[in-house]
């Protein structure tokens, strides 16, 4: 039934359920699509009252003088793509049981969705970080290499994306599960802090955190800084066997989601 | 191996699905690789073998839960077989709900656009036909607005529209055509029987409703508990389906009292409804056209009932109404006092066609307030006459005496 529906349709398709997944969330809103760039805002003024005032957290490695939340906020970034894909996987293809029972329909696309709007969302935070170096005249050409820093998370996120949306048509505790999780990893992770203020014994359990390799990278891209390319690229390696790993476990539940919903 | 004319082909279909009875128990299942058993079986369908050419529309008929909706999902490529194979030929567009993918919030159009999307069709395949699809569905400004605002009516014909315009080389229709109002219902089938004709097409058609599938259908497939009784020509498996459906909701109701299913305010108990041949002393269950019947209720009431009305009529399994008799509409509609009686309304030419057919039986007071009401009560099947070789009577209800004149000319 897939291979009826050509590769180019699948992708108009997961287009236009990435769209309308996007566009629902701001429908009948009072400033719409504007809340795209308002609630990004919110976040980085919330993160940077808590952390740069009350905490007055230090950042050791802020050579170059760009402010706490500029850090904070190119790191976040990519932190937040894949903490609102993981918490919405679960529910991805339970929620709409009728595209699975209902209609013929390339059910995998379903758990890319909210990695698209994710993504989609992503891209406008980046627009406010690219606006926010220029005023703080802290751009550099490096920043070009922002998206390609983000691959091994989205391939990672893409890989748990399957497994988790396929354990969640099954499981319905999984949509409950998975938030504590992502909130866990927010502090485990080098998002608020440097992974090199972390105490030297925890220090591999960062070097081979996949996400913290990422966040890292996306952060050195950001403010000009060197990159560490065996982290990312060892990240990348993970991302591919995760997503590969994870599409297949979801091909092989696949068949009995429609019993189970 | 099929021939080249085969569009549909399904051989030794089997579905069994894993029934858990609590959700930790895939779990366990998971992990324990099927070392052990948490799990029962369940069979949806069993051996289901048929061939399916194009230009044919077939009907699958059977009660709830005989496996048709499981059928069509498999022939959909929405379920994977247990076991078997089935094999479709051309683009197939299933509706086995109406508006299935359609969001709320968004509008219509949008709906459109985006069913379209799940066809296959891309944006500007279906800027060419949103506006046929718009006069069909004749919803107005609707179109603009979000679904969530429509009446269910304007769902159903927008969704019928979407989905008819699509140009599918196999149309899937699972009941839903027996939704929207009874005009619409009209232009769908004329829509349908359009789409099908001249073309190589093929429409598959789930329905409770079996006169439905006599009336689209050329082929029909009769499943029971998840195995086909009888396929082949639409009319006489409807025929075979309905003798047995009669036997059933008959002796559903041989030994028990009649049901006011309707309306009961205790003032009133019908004992027992009987069917009788015209002089005959036993009460029938099947009876032939143009024959004489008589229906005799028994009941009790425990009041004096002043010029009840009292109906007693016919309808079709499907609960359409054909006729109605009435004491309300007598010169002098008769008094019954406190205690037991029975009335008797007696049809001397019977002109139901061949079919299976439903009593309704209502008592209400002089103020038209229901005493006791009730529909679905005793089944009775009118018979072709014995000897005539009439496989199949023209499509109907009733057997009106037509006369016909022929004549040159136009004078």
């Amino acid at each position: 039934m897939t291979e009826r529906v050509g590769r180019f349709a699948q992708y108009y398709l997961l287009g236009q359920l990435i769209k309308r997944d996007v566009l629902l969330r701001y429908r009948g809103a009072m400033f719409g699509v504007a809340w795209v760039f308002i609630n990004p805002l919110i976040m980085l003024c919330i993160y940077a009252y808590v952390f740069g005032h009350v905490f007055q957290a230090r950042w050791p490695q802020q050579g170059n003088g760009a402010p706490f939340w500029l850090v904070l906020y190119s790191g976040l970034i990519a932190f937040n793509i894949f903490s609102d894909t993981i918490s919405r996987a679960p529910t991805a293809v339970k929620n709409y049981p009728n595209f699975v029972k209902k209609i013929i329909f390339p059910v995998e696309i379903l758990p890319l969705v909210p990695l698209g709007a994710a993504l989609v969302h992503a891209m406008f935070n980046v627009l406010i970080l690219l606006a926010a170096l220029a005023w703080a005249g802290q751009l550099n050409l490096q920043v070009i290499l922002y998206p390609l820093m983000l691959l091994p998370l989205v391939l990672i996120a893409l890989g748990l994306s399957w497994f988790l949306a396929a354990w969640g048509v099954f499981i319905k505790d999984m949509s409950q599960i998975v938030p504590p999780f992502v909130q866990m990893l927010l502090f485990l992770s080098p998002v608020l802090y440097p992974a090199a203020s972390v105490p030297e014994s925890f220090r591999p359990l960062y070097r081979y955190n996949p996400l913290g390799a990422v966040i890292e990278a996306c952060r050195s891209a950001a403010l000009g800084q060197p990159i560490n390319w065996t982290s990312w690229a060892s990240a990348l390696v993970l991302g591919l066997v995760a997503s590969g790993l994870g599409l297949a476990f979801f091909k092989h539940s696949r068949e009995e989601f429609a019993d189970a919903l | 191996m099929p021939s080249d004319d085969v569009a549909i082909s399904a051989r030794n279909l089997n579905k069994t699905y894993r029934l858990f009875s609590h959700p930790g128990d895939r779990i366990k299942q998971f992990f324990t690789l099927g070392i052990k058993q948490y799990h029962r079986q369940f069979t949806a369908l069993k051996d289901i073998s048929f061939d399916i050419k194009k230009g044919d529309t077939v009907g699958i008929i059977g009660r709830n839960g005989s496996g048709k909706s499981t059928l069509l999902q498999l022939i959909c490529g929405i379920l994977k077989p247990t076991s078997g194979t089935v094999r479709t030929e051309g683009r197939i567009s299933a509706l086995l709900e109406l508006g299935a993918g359609f969001n709320l919030e968004f509008t219509g159009r949008e709906n459109v656009y985006f069913q379209g999307a799940l066809m296959g069709f891309t944006q500007a395949d279906m800027d060419g036909l949103i506006d046929d699809i718009a006069a069909f569905a004749d919803i107005g400004e609707f179109l603009d607005q979000p679904v969530r605002t429509y009446s269910s009516g304007m769902f159903v014909r927008l969704a019928f529209a979407a989905m008819i315009h699509a140009d599918a080389d196999i149309l899937v229709i699972d009941e839903a055509l027996s939704v929207g109002d009874e005009a619409f219902q009209r232009k769908c089938f004329d829509k349908l029987q359009d789409y099908l004709e001249g073309h190589e097409k093929i429409l598959l058609f789930v329905s409770h409703n079996v006169r439905q599938v006599e009336r689209i259908c050329s082929h029909a497939i009769w499943l029971e508990n998840g195995r086909i009784v009888q396929q082949g020509a639409a009319g006489e498996t409807c025929a075979a389906y309905q003798t047995k459906i009669h036997q059933q909701v008959h002796g559903m109701h041989e030994s028990t009292k009649p049901l006011p299913t309707i309306a009961d305010s205790g003032e009133v108990e019908v004992i027992r409804i009987q069917l009788f041949a015209d002089n005959g002393e036993e009460s029938v269950d099947e009876i032939e056209i143009h024959a004489a019947l008589r229906i005799v209720v028994d009941f009790r009431c425990h009041s004096n009932l002043i010029e009840p009305d009292i109906l007693i009529g016919f309808h079709t399994i499907d609960s359409v109404f054909i006729a109605t008799a009435s004491t309300a509409i007598l010169p002098k509609p008769p008094d019954f006092p406190q205690g037991e009686h029975r009335v008797q309304v007696r049809i001397a030419d019977l002109t139901l066609l061949p079919g299976v057919y439903q009593i309704r039986l209502g008592f209400l007071d002089r103020h038209l307030r229901p005493m006791w009401a009730g529909h679905k009560l005793s089944a009775f099947r009118v018979t072709a006459p014995a000897g005539s070789n009439l496989v199949r009577f023209p499509p109907g209800l009733i057997d009106m005496p037509f006369e016909w004149t022929f004549s040159s000319g136009t004078q």
